[in-house]
């Protein structure tokens, strides 16, 4: 049971949110990674590892989301990426989608809202 | 017997006479007349015995006279002189051997014989009022002493000739050493004072060459570029930092080769300011950039003195350019800062302002979120995981606090900040805001009008603060008809004098308007009757106008919509004039 549970990398500057959502995709039923930066993440093991990737939008100082995002699609890693934003800016969303991205989630966003959108990016429901 | 006395006497006296050469030597002429005369008076008994010796051509001669009583004869010497010229003749050599003569009233005898050959060296007269004289010893005596006197007398002239003689050269000597003495030292001072002639040359030529030295130091080492110019503008000199910066040779920037470093854009103006500097004959400045020899342009301020002579006239210029490109950049910087931070306080509305602080508070918002839902999840598990429920509560807290730190945060930013104090002219204030926000005003189909009063009073206070103030009145005006449909979207902003040395502002729209029971809640902190927005414009604004010691309230139109308020005090100056006036 334990192998067959789905990789969720979380990368996020936001301290409470590397902190908080890793336990509640646990309770979710996932396996849960953070990183602090999209540097981090592509250093780490587990870019080949990863079912579904949280990313924050805007990250100061480094890669940003869609920065990592292009970087992958270069690297021919398909991750489906649900973005996430603490940005009260609604239309980034459609463009955020037209560009691939699996779902984009609005902070403060819900425990089923995630849920809904990571089985929709993993492709169970 | 007498005869042979006569005789024993006389040769006596002949001894004597023989002897008195020995008395003379080394005397002078006088001294041999003297002693002479004295030998022959005394010997030969004699009442009056004279001699002379003749002086140099063109010289009196050296007479003596001696005289048995000095009351019997008071004739002088010269006078016996002048008498035997005129009886017994020039010529010596004629004279008889005795004549018979009366002097000062006596009847004397005289012999009177030349002294010398000729008589050339003088003559020897002796008298006796004796009729029998001379007697023959006597004028042997007489003889034999003419003959020593002559003798005695050449040798006393030869011997005075030499004295003189020697005299005279010694004099003649220590003359010419004087002269040559005052010579010499006349020489010696000459050379001296020309030596420090010399040496005062050297020195000054040393101290100009040492201030020239120290002026091209100057010139050269000043951090600027210094250069001179003639009176037609054209370049005379340039230091050498200047060719340095340039990279140009003194030749190549010569007249107005320097011309080809100003920068193409800034030449014409800094050509004009130049004749405008030369035409006024005052000093001036421009500013231009300038190439440096790696094709850098940097700013440059161009200054310029005239020199002028005593008439006035002005006979070069004198020019310093100095880098200020730093300078520049940090006004620039400084301008497009102060451009940014005002054209941001204006434009950013409270609803931009508000989406600021949204990203802030959805932060901490969002983890609350995550951990209550986790938390929730973790106690609904079976069996239930406490532990970690606990965990997920305390973060969840502590992310409230957060929540609750940013928004203190944001208050304290509006209202603990005091007021800058500057006298604000409240129309120009509300033109600058009306001109700002008039794209969005205009888009919504607003009708914007002014009425500001013409004579209204400046007020203390902080202009940016005032006009965010205004600029959140009108937004809220605009928002509050954006829904309205059917009658016109009227905007109008008074400004008026209000009781007690005030001055009041109104904000009055045709909107939708608001509760009449919620009035008091308008400005309360995240109330809002809007879908946007976080409810804290009238909030804030409330606290601004407050700290302008001011009130800012909300009001129903009769009719349709609302009428947004506030009135502050003006500035003090009148209060304070009428005060005076009061006291006087």
């Amino acid at each position: 049971m334990i192998a067959t549970r789905s990789l969720v990398s979380v990368v996020d500057d936001d301290p409470s949110v590397r902190e908080s959502l890793p336990d509640l995709l646990h309770e979710l039923g996932f396996a849960a990674r953070a990183f602090v930066s999209a540097e981090e993440f592509l250093a780490s093991d587990c870019v080949e590892h990863t079912g579904c990737l949280i990313l924050d939008i805007a990250m100061p100082g480094g890669m940003s989301g869609p920065d990592l995002q292009h970087e992958l699609t270069l690297r021919r890693r398909q991750i489906p990426i649900i973005f996430i934003t603490a940005n009260g800016d609604h239309t980034i969303r459609p463009r955020l989608l037209a560009q691939g991205a699996a779902a984009c989630l609005f902070k403060p966003f819900s425990d089923t809202a995630l849920l809904e959108a990571i089985n929709a990016a993993l492709g169970t429901s | 017997m007498r005869e042979t006395e006569r005789l024993k006497r006389c040769i006596n006296d002949l001894i004597s006479v023989l002897a008195l050469p020995a008395i003379w030597t080394g005397g002078d002429p006088t001294h041999v007349l003297s002693t002479l005369l004295e030998a022959l008076r005394g010997m030969l008994g004699l009442d009056l015995v004279y001699a002379r010796m003749n002086g140099p051509p063109g010289e009196a001669p050296i007479e003596v006279v001696r005289v048995a009583g000095a009351d019997t004869f008071t004739v002088r010497a010269h006078q016996i002189g002048v008498m035997l010229d005129e009886r017994l003749g020039a010529d010596p050599r004629n004279w008889p051997p005795v004549t018979r003569n009366v002097i000062d009233g006596t009847e004397v005898s005289i012999v009177a014989m030349p002294l010398g050959l000729q008589g050339e060296i003088g003559a020897l007269m002796a008298g006796s009022r004796r009729a029998d004289f001379p007697r023959e010893t006597e004028r042997l005596v007489l003889g034999v002493a003419a003959n020593q006197a002559a003798i005695g007398l050449r040798e006393a002239r030869l011997l005075s000739d030499q004295k003189r003689l020697a005299t005279e050269l010694d004099q003649r000597v220590a003359r010419r050493t004087a002269e040559l003495t005052a010579a010499n030292q006349g020489l010696r001072k000459e050379v001296a004072e020309r030596r420090r002639a010399e040496d005062e040359l050297k020195r000054a030529e040393e101290a100009i060459r040492a201030s020239e030295h120290n002026l091209q130091l100057i010139i050269n080492t000043i951090p600027a570029l210094a250069w001179s110019a003639r009176l037609d503008g054209s370049a005379e000199f340039f230091n050498q930092h200047y060719l340095d910066y340039v990279g140009l040779s003194a030749e190549q920037a010569q007249d107005w080769g320097w011309a080809t470093a100003v920068h193409p854009d800034d030449r014409d103006g800094l050509f004009a300011t130049w004749q405008r500097m030369m035409a006024s004959g005052n000093p001036g400045e421009g500013e231009a950039r300038l190439r440096r020899s790696d094709g850098e342009y940097r700013w440059f301020l161009f200054r310029a003195n005239p020199l002028r002579d005593d008439n006035g006239h002005i006979v070069k210029w004198y020019g310093i350019n100095t880098d200020i490109e730093a300078l520049r950049q940090s006004e620039l910087n400084l301008r497009h800062m102060t451009e940014t931070i005002a054209h941001m306080t204006r434009v950013m509305t409270m609803g931009e302002l508000t989406a600021a602080i949204a990203h802030e508070i959805n932060q901490p918002l969002s983890g609350i979120i995550t951990n209550a839902s986790t938390s929730l999840r973790m106690l609904a598990g079976d069996p239930p995981n406490v532990d970690g429920a606990l965990e997920t509560a305390r973060r969840t807290i502590r992310d409230a606090n957060r929540v609750s730190d940013v928004i203190t945060r944001l208050r304290e930013l509006y209202t603990k900040k005091e007021a800058a104090a500057e006298s604000v002219d409240l129309n120009e204030a509300t033109r600058e805001v009306m001109a700002l926000s008039l794209g969005v005003v205009q888009k919504d189909g607003v009708i914007p009008r002014t009425e500001l009063a013409a004579d209204l009073p400046r007020v203390t206070g902080d202009r940016v603060q005032l006009q965010q103030v205004v600029l959140n009145l009108v937004r809220n005006a605009v928002d509050a008809m954006s829904a309205v449909e059917g009658r016109p979207r009227e905007l109008l902003i008074r400004t008026g004098r209000d009781e007690g040395d005030r001055v009041l502002l109104t904000v009055r729209d045709t909107g939708v308007g608001f509760q009449r029971e919620s009035a008091d809640r308008l400005f309360d902190p995240f109330y809002t009757t809007k879908t946007s927005g976080m409810g804290i414009g009238l909030s804030v604004s409330r606290s601004i106008i407050e700290s302008h010691h001011g009130r800012l309230w909300a009001a129903l139109n009769d009719g349709p919509g609302a009428t947004f308020a506030f009135s502050i005090p003006c500035e003090p100056v009148g209060a304070r004039v009428e005060s005076l006036v009061n006291s006087a």
